[in-house]
């Protein structure tokens, strides 16, 4: 394998494709290359993803119950999608968990981050324990924070009454059901950290050398130099996160035993579309579902691409 | 002195913010050791208590006879394993060419790389179950393991954000003597990317490791069964033995934790710039 | 500096997976060759004491028929898993011969033509309706087939605690029968400070007190199989939810709803905690308690009706299936006879301690003495089952819709269970 790739060694300029300002028209030589590198992953998209991104594209047109094929019945399931109330209250669940939870968790994240990153003895322990929560499985933490939200004798209240405030019912409360959860997801925030930290171990030490004999302010150099060069990692958690938020799905469904009590509040989109899907033999409804969900991710990530060009700062450029 | 004391200052009130966090994030394993470690009257008492009384130590041999715990902690090693080794291998790869290589079409390929991942895999999963079954893998841990070479969407982007930050005169200077593309990348580029490399591998293993419904759909045979389904085992319709449950848990988080212990150090370790240039 | 050695790490990892690829699909080769001779799978999702059950029920079936061989694979059942995996593989046309089954979801898959119909096999030998409770015999028929061998059940009554009834000057020994009583005792019994129960009670819609049941107990009705007709609206139906929705504000549905969705089952169950004095509940809860808190004093008693009398619960339970597509459909109905046959029953059963669907079973095994249990098994004869149809699932997650949002205000209980009624009607009509 090695000796395929080792054909030719043109020089060229690679701009990243956020930025293809200078494109060069010398392609001949690099683009073999380029096919090349990525042909693991072109030829598992045709192998492994194709065929199953279809199919659903076309049950979306169609009865399909998974046991049964169905009939073709055109743009029935979209128009009944629009006036299904479920629906769109799932939508509505599901935009207010985003909506929240994306920006905090990276605020958080990077806070966190950074925070990880200072030189401080014993900072291998610290950070394995920001890691914990993503390992305790998903049954263990939704039973655990069930316990800890108990309006009667959990922990939280508990810490709230003694400072002199009246917690209220969170998990049982219409108004608090998604901020809970959302506080529960921002327990489970390892991995985006994580990319911070090997984000922030990429920044060059000289550019704060060279801050400090500017006589730059911490804050300066924060937002000087850490945020600017953190802006690759932070648009990939941007952009992951706001996947993950639309496809909220284990956490609240293991929670709410499918329910999502109390009264739908926790309700999200793929839990609806998972119970048309498996629960009511409607397969062809849920995969209309997920291409609605797949038109609006992806014209929120449109926007989060085409607005990185004026914040998003590759070093490799 | 004085940016040295307040310097002092600032490193008391970041040990003191750190502690105060920890102990926050500490919360769900604690819990979740000390329930392993509970007489099963004692888990959900009120008040709560969080420290065992007495240990019950017997929970964690029970746990291990209750499952086949050794032959499905084998199980999840192998398929973690070699599906980790394949992103590891595949991904910088895949990534390297989106974020250095110039070629035509790469940006479509790029934006169908993010977008496959906008499909919930609930719809998904029936399509690619009756492509694996098609092709004779369904009862063998193939499905969980194969694609993985192939590369993995998450990770692609992930590496190729870090590629992305690598400075091209590095790669000029290589060109310029003589160097392919293939050395380049091998040498060179991936060498640098060691710390991304790991955080893919890393968030791979911890996927597969725990992940439930693959190994659900796809393994048929109860002595191939993974971890994760078998820590459903410890539910029944008349309860859950959370104390079992939660031994077996602590078990399998053990060798993540020991693993991100010993390799959160290269994560601060970063890019040593100023060796190279 | 460590490139080298990063390097020599990336040049094992091929190794390894030349190894890796090699193994595998040696792997694949022995696995092929596997289900022959006269073997059905069986896929169950029993762990537990009913995995004991089950394992010494195919231990006798084997020594009975000694040709045949049960493979029996654990899948899980519960959750996230539900029944994708059984769903998959019969989609995939490589199902298990038998699989254990919720009769509640009988109806929704034999619509769907993926189970074996059984109705020739079982007037063969001799099965008929007879020698079932009713309500479980219909629960495996739809459209006049069979399609399941029933093989538990389960009946739901008011569980309360003894110790809180003395406490508060109530007779331990004569619990409410009706729904005036239940209010009243339920009243006493709570302990509320500011928005915080101490003690409540009662929660008409906690545990296993889902709308069907109070339906029911109401003098209403659901669903009538020979026209079709869905009648959640039945007046007697919005009467229960009228009351429902009244207990909710009377106590502060979001108080109550602080205190319920905090608390689980199981160990986490408030009325082991002594946190609340009643609740609805079924037979398996039973061993819940006995596991938890095996000291507690507690009595259970049918569910309370308007007028005291026609005291009525309902049933759900599990049952045997053959999917469509089952290569060994003889063996496979061997082994379903001999689960739902008196012999198995008992084996099940007795290990279990999951009530047969076989009255004369749950005689034998002493059900009917003890207690606890005799008041399970005596209400069994007048129990009702879901409604059998193909869109049960919809019609449970709507009716549980209806009860929280009536008693969160969102729309008087008449209005909510009107929309249930067209939506369900709807979806059967599609």
């Amino acid at each position: 394998m090695k000796k395929k790739m080792e054909q030719s060694d043109q020089p060229l300029s690679a701009g990243g494709m956020i930025n293809p300002k200078k494109k060069k028209s010398k392609v001949s030589g690099s683009s073999i290359n380029g096919w090349l590198f990525a042909s693991p992953w072109i030829i598992g998209l045709l192998l492994f993803y194709a065929f199953p991104l279809f199919s659903s594209i076309y049950f979306s047109f169609t009865t399909y119950s998974i046991l049964s094929p169905g009939e073709f019945i055109g743009l029935d399931n979209y128009k009944q999608l629009m006036s299904d109330g479920l629906f769109w209250k799932s939508i509505y669940n599901t935009i207010y968990f985003a909506v929240f939870f994306v920006p905090l968790s990276i605020i958080i994240g990077v806070a966190l981050a950074m925070m990880l990153n200072m030189r401080v003895k014993g900072m291998a322990v610290y950070r394995t324990i920001f890691f914990l929560p993503t390992l305790v499985p998903h049954v263990a933490l939704a039973v655990l924070w069930m316990w800890l939200l108990n309006p009667g004798f959990g922990l939280v209240n508990g810490v709230l009454d003694a400072i002199g405030i009246t917690g209220p019912n969170w998990l049982g409360s219409v108004t608090w059901s998604k901020p809970s959860l959302i506080l529960m997801s921002l327990w489970a925030i390892g991995q985006p950290v994580i990319i911070y930290l090997a984000g922030l171990g990429d920044i060059p030490q000289e550019l704060y050398e060279a801050a400090d004999v500017d006589g730059a302010s911490w804050l300066q150099k924060t937002f000087k130099v850490t945020i600017p060069l953190l802006t690759p990692v932070i648009f990939f958690n941007l952009v992951m996160g706001a996947i993950g938020a639309f496809q909220q799905f284990t956490l609240p469904y293991t929670m709410t035993q499918g329910q999502g009590t109390p009264d739908n509040s926790m309700t999200f989109y793929v839990m609806y579309l998972y119970d048309n899907a498996f629960k009511y033999f409607q397969m062809g409804y849920a995969s209309a579902m997920a291409w609605i969900l797949f038109i609006v991710i992806m014209l929120l990530t449109a926007v989060i691409f085409i607005s990185s060009k004026r914040w998003v700062h590759y070093q490799g450029k | 002195m004085q940016p040295k004391a307040r310097q002092n200052l600032l490193r008391t009130s970041a040990h003191l913010g750190l502690l105060i966090a920890s102990a926050f994030f500490l919360v769900p394993f604690l819990w979740m050791v000390s329930t392993s470690l509970k007489p099963v009257t004692q888990i959900f008492t009120y008040p709560p208590e969080m420290i065992p009384n007495p240990f019950q130590w017997s929970n964690y041999i029970e746990a291990t006879q209750y499952i086949p715990f050794f032959t499905y902690l084998s199980n999840t090693t192998i398929i973690t394993v070699f599906s980790t080794i394949g992103v590891v291998l595949s991904c910088p790869l895949v990534a390297y060419s989106f974020a250095k290589l110039e070629w035509k079409g790469r940006n479509t390929m790029f934006i169908i790389t993010i977008a496959v991942m906008m499909i919930p895999m609930q719809v998904t999963m029936i399509p690619l179950f009756l492509l694996f079954n098609k092709i004779g893998w369904v009862g063998t841990p193939l499905p969980l393991i194969v694609p993985a070479f192939f590369g993995v969407p998450f990770s692609i982007f992930l590496m190729r954000q870090f590629f992305m930050g690598l400075p091209n005169t590095l790669r000029d200077a290589a060109k310029i003597d003589g160097a392919s593309e293939f050395r380049i990348y091998w040498q060179i580029m991936l060498p640098l990317a060691k710390p991304a490399v790991l955080a893919v591998g890393l968030f791979q293993f911890m996927n597969v490791w725990t992940d439930f419904i693959g190994p659900l759909l796809y393994l048929t045979d109860e002595s191939q069964y993974t971890l994760s389904l078998g820590l459903q085992q410890f539910q029944s319709q008349k309860g859950t033995e959370w104390g079992l449950m939660m031994a077996v848990s602590t078990m399998m988080t053990l060798p993540v934790i020991i693993l991100f212990f010993f390799m959160q150090r290269t994560f601060i370790q970063g890019i040593t710039f100023s060796g190279i240039k | 500096m460590s490139n080298s050695i990063f390097r020599k790490l990336m040049f094992s990892f091929c190794l390894v997976i030349v190894i890796a690829l090699v193994a595998c699909s040696s792997n694949e080769d022995g696995d092929g060759s596997t289900s022959e001779g006269d073997t059905v799978e069986f896929w169950h999702s029993m762990t537990d004491t009913s995995g004991d059950a089950v394992e010494k029920v195919i231990e006798k079936f084997e020594e009975e028929n000694p040709d045949i061989n049960i493979e029996a694979t654990y899948v899980a059942n519960q959750g996230e898993g539900q029944n994708e995996k059984l769903l998959t593989a019969i989609a995939g046309g490589n199902p298990p011969d038998v699989a254990y089954f919720d009769r509640f979801e009988v109806a929704a898959w034999a619509a769907q033509g993926s189970l074996e119909p059984l109705t020739e096999m079982a007037e063969e030998a001799g099965i008929s309706q007879d020698n079932y409770y009713d309500f479980a015999w219909e629960e495996a028929s739809y459209e006049e087939e069979l399609y399941a061998v029933p093989t538990t059940t389960d009946s739901r009554l008011l569980f309360y605690n003894k110790d809180h009834f003395e406490e508060v000057g109530l007779d331990p020994e004569s619990p409410p029968t009706t729904i005036d009583e239940l209010e009243e005792a339920a009243e006493k019994l709570t302990i509320k400070e500011g928005n915080r129960f101490e003690r409540i009670g009662f929660i008409p819609w906690f545990g296993q007190g889902w709308f069907y049941g109070w339906g029911w107990s109401f003098g209403g009705d659901f669903y009538d199989p020979d026209t079709g007709e869905v009648t959640a609206d039945h007046p007697k139906n919005v009467e229960a939810l009228e009351w429902m929705t009244e207990f909710g504000q009377e106590y502060g549905v979001e108080d109550i709803a602080g205190f319920t969705d905090s608390q689980g089952t199981g160990a986490m169950d408030p009325f082991v905690s002594g946190q609340i004095s009643m609740k609805i509940d079924g037979n398996f809860g039973v061993a819940a308690l006995e596991k938890f808190d095996p000291d507690l004093n507690y009595g259970v008693t049918p569910i309370p009706t308007p007028t005291g009398d026609n005291f009525t619960t309902w049933s759900g339970g599990w049952s045997v299936v053959m999917p469509k597509g089952a290569n060994n459909q003889e063996g496979a109905w061997e082994f379903m006879k001999f689960f739902g046959s008196e012999e198995g029953q008992k084996i099940f059963s007795e290990t279990s301690r999951d009530f047969s669907v076989i009255e004369s079973v749950n005689e034998s095994l002493g059900y009917t003495e003890d207690p606890i249990f005799a008041e399970f098994i005596n209400i069994l004869p007048e129990s009702n089952s879901r409604p059998v149809m193909t869109e049960g699932s919809l019609y449970w997650n709507a009716l549980a819709d209806a009860v929280e949002a009536s008693t969160r205000g969102n729309g008087t209980p008449k209005e909510n269970l009107e929309k249930v009624t067209q939506q369900v009607s709807d979806a059967l009509e599609e």
